[in-house]
């Protein structure tokens, strides 16, 4: 199994460029979110089928309540059209749903019904773990991981590293390894912060909403060829991971 | 003093008690629920039944209580026997009054808590019967001595029921004969409590699957019930004979009966029924832990695949969510305060109310006392204040119009005596332990974010906001109205 040995176990992505992707249609931005559904399906599919154990999605950022109202309520019914329309599909499949972040009232009752139930509905499945990242904000999550620890009176000498990721929001999950962020923009915007600390990052120019099955392959093929040394200048490959997984 | 530890060390009911194997089987829920209505056509029985218990309302708490109870009267260790036959005397005491046709009951009169044994034994060796394995002779005797030494434990002694079994079967057909009436809470049992049984706590989040499933479990349970009757009862009481329903009740009583020998073990145990009646018993170990999770993939997928989002929608859906944090206060008398599901409240409402907490901190007698005190000096203060007609209840309108405006000491003297019983360890502060005894769920939610522990002021003053209906504390609503 050559090919599973150079993949990597837990693939995150940035879903960037939707805004641009519909004005550059002259649509409205919000037809931008609507196309970027069939780019998060084929992904799914693309890193199911490849073996990835676990794949991350940056659907909805504690930052983007800032947008536009109207913006902001369509996609959340475009979320919630997504998830009763998938569902089926994702249980079919063997996919693990979660959602990390989900904390603001400001998301609709409805919706949170909807994520509680295909969470619920897909807790048992373990081919591919599928986080969605939504109201999530990598700096709130190492606060509230903080103040779990405090609660937990741990003295201080005794916090370490893998001490601490235990108080974060689903602790079981691996470091991410290969972080994919489209639309060429190069920045973690508060995405994951524990988790990416030794990620490889890939920047496609491609806007996400065409993003496709074949962009995640060539993403996978570029992690192939790098070399992870965690810092360690004498260590020459990849695979060898350390850390919380 | 090694004398006396020997003999406080004596299992009354005997190292293989067949009483005690057969109650800690689930199928024993069937004698229970035949039992029951047995025991709600006695005229002083069904009275209690009908103005004081909360098993219409409440039927799954009450199953959970009444096997908790019989488990611990069967205990072999005699301490936990004689505390709970304390207990059950201490509350059967408080329970009296007239019926509708103006005759008195009482649930310490002794020949009905008699009868109660009676019907146990008699609906045991009948499952027996039933589920295709009879007792013998000498089980079936045994079984009755140890019958009698259950009603000694609550009486003292065993003198209302024959000395003999063949002395027993006469009494028995004589009560059905003669004693026996149809009572209102044998209908009730038969024809509502059945068709709209609340949901188990295990189902509670999945309306959906519960609904769709007593409409068909809810007849066949009637059904079956009614066909395993006595004849002659169901003749006097004019039970409907249905037809196919004899069929039906045997296949169940056989299907349990296969179930309890042929099982894994430990799937039709008493202590797996518990776990579904009981959220506390939510660890992934119960055998019935995988149908739970089962049921609950099931309702997701059923809500997920039923058409419903619509712009629309999530507007009406949000103002449904605004009325469930505010409570209707119909919605609150009806799931919190009226525990006896008549519509009204009234004292009994109140002292089930009591009796749930103090069975729930398996209070001892000074406590519970406190505790039933309490509750009375409430419902003096809203007597007065509300009862407007004197009628001796207060109705719903009565209560949702003014029971935020209530002056509360009566409630602040309950939520008193709430927190002193619950901090256990008198460091005034209800820490998780603690919280989780009384309240059977998780830390979280009601404690805000501080953490800690919680002090009597913030206890006292959110059980007086959510019990003047101001406040919704999910904590307290499972508290109280945990069906």
């Amino acid at each position: 199994m050559e090919t599973t040995k150079w993949l990597p176990r837990h693939v995150a992505c940035v879903m960037d460029g939707n805004g641009r992707w519909a004005v550059q249609r002259a649509l409205p931005r919000t037809a931008g979110h609507e196309a970027a559904e069939s780019a998060v399906i084929d992904v799914i599919e693309a890193a199911r089928s490849a073996g990835v154990e676990w794949l991350s999605l940056y659907a909805f950022s504690t930052e983007n309540w800032r947008r536009p109202v109207g913006e902001v309520e369509v996609l959340m019914r475009l979320v919630r059209r997504a998830i009763r329309k998938h569902a089926p599909m994702l249980h079919a499949r063997g996919v693990r749903c979660r959602f990390l972040g989900m904390s603001d009232p400001r998301i609709p009752p409805p919706l949170v019904r909807d994520i509680t139930d295909l969470v619920t509905l897909t807790s048992g499945n373990r081919r591919m773990t599928l986080t969605v990242a939504f109201d999530h904000g990598g700096r709130r999550d190492i606060v509230e991981a903080a103040r779990s620890l405090i609660r937990s009176a741990v003295p201080a000498d005794q916090v370490t590293e893998a001490g601490f990721a235990r108080h974060l929001p689903y602790p079981d999950t691996p470091d991410v390894d290969l972080v994919i962020r489209t639309s060429g923009e190069q920045r973690i915007s508060n995405f994951m912060l524990w988790q990416v600390a030794y990620a490889e990052w890939v920047f496609p120019e491609v806007l996400w909403p065409d993003f496709r099955a074949t962009h995640f392959w060539e993403c996978l093929d570029a992690y192939r060829r790098r070399q992870r040394r965690f810092g360690d200048v004498r260590r020459p490959t990849t695979i060898v991971r350390e850390g919380l997984g | 003093m090694s004398q006396t530890t020997a003999a406080e060390a004596v299992d009354v009911f005997g190292p293989d008690s067949v009483l005690r194997r057969l109650v800690n089987e689930a199928r024993w829920g069937l004698a229970v629920t035949r039992a029951t209505v047995l025991e709600a056509a006695h005229p002083q029985i069904g009275a209690a039944l009908m103005e004081n218990s909360t098993f219409v309302t409440h039927p799954w708490r009450r199953l959970r209580n009444t096997l908790v109870s019989t488990q611990r009267m069967l205990d072999p260790d005699p301490r936990v026997r004689d505390r709970e036959a304390a207990r059950l005397n201490r509350l059967h005491a408080r329970i009296s009054g007239t019926d509708p046709r103006g005759r008195g009951y009482d649930a310490t009169d002794a020949e009905a808590r008699a009868w109660v044994v009676a019907t146990l034994f008699e609906s045991t060796v009948t499952m027996c019967r039933l589920s295709g394995e009879s007792l013998d002779g000498p089980t079936m005797e045994r079984l009755y001595g140890e019958c009698r030494t259950f009603l000694a434990l609550l009486e003292g002694d065993a003198d209302r029921l024959p000395a003999t079994l063949t002395e027993f079967w006469a009494y028995y057909d004589d009560m059905i004969e003669h004693r026996l009436e149809n009572t209102e809470a044998v209908r009730v049992i038969l024809f509502r409590l059945f068709a709209n049984v609340p949901a188990p706590p295990v189902l509670r989040g999945q309306p959906v699957v519960w609904a769709a499933g007593r409409a068909m479990a809810g007849p066949v349970a009637a059904a079956v019930t009614i066909a395993s009757l006595p004849e002659s009862f169901c003749r006097r009481v004019g039970l409907p004979d249905l037809p196919g329903a004899g069929v039906l009740m045997h296949g169940a009583y056989l299907a349990a009966g296969a179930a309890a020998r042929l099982l894994p073990e430990g799937w039709f145990q008493a202590g797996s029924v518990l776990s579904l009646l009981d959220p506390a018993h939510g660890g992934g170990a119960a055998p019935w832990e995988a149908v739970r999770r089962q049921a609950g993939r099931a309702a997701a997928l059923l809500r997920l695949i039923t058409p419903a989002p619509d712009r629309h929608d999530d507007h009406d859906d949000h103002d449904e969510h605004d009325d469930d944090a505010t409570r209707s206060a119909d919605r609150f008398f009806a799931e919190v305060l009226d525990q006896t599901g008549n519509g009204h409240l009234d004292w009994p409402d109140l002292a089930a109310m009591a009796r749930e907490i103090a069975t729930r901190l398996d209070l001892g007698e000074h406590d519970e006392e406190r505790l039933y005190t309490a509750y009375a000096a409430w419902w003096r203060e809203l007597q007065s204040a509300l009862d407007g007609d004197g009628d001796g209840r207060v109705t719903r309108q009565e209560y949702a119009a003014s029971a935020a405006a209530l002056p509360s000491s009566g409630l602040i003297k309950i939520a008193d005596v709430l927190f002193d019983v619950t901090d256990t360890d008198d460091d005034e502060e209800i820490d998780a332990i603690e919280y989780q005894n009384l309240f059977r769920t998780a830390f979280h939610r009601d404690l805000a974010d501080s953490g800690a522990g919680y002090s009597r002021s913030a206890f006292v003053r959110q059980f007086v906001s959510f019990m003047s209906g101001r406040q919704h504390s999910t904590a307290y609503h499972m508290l109280l109205s945990q069906a």
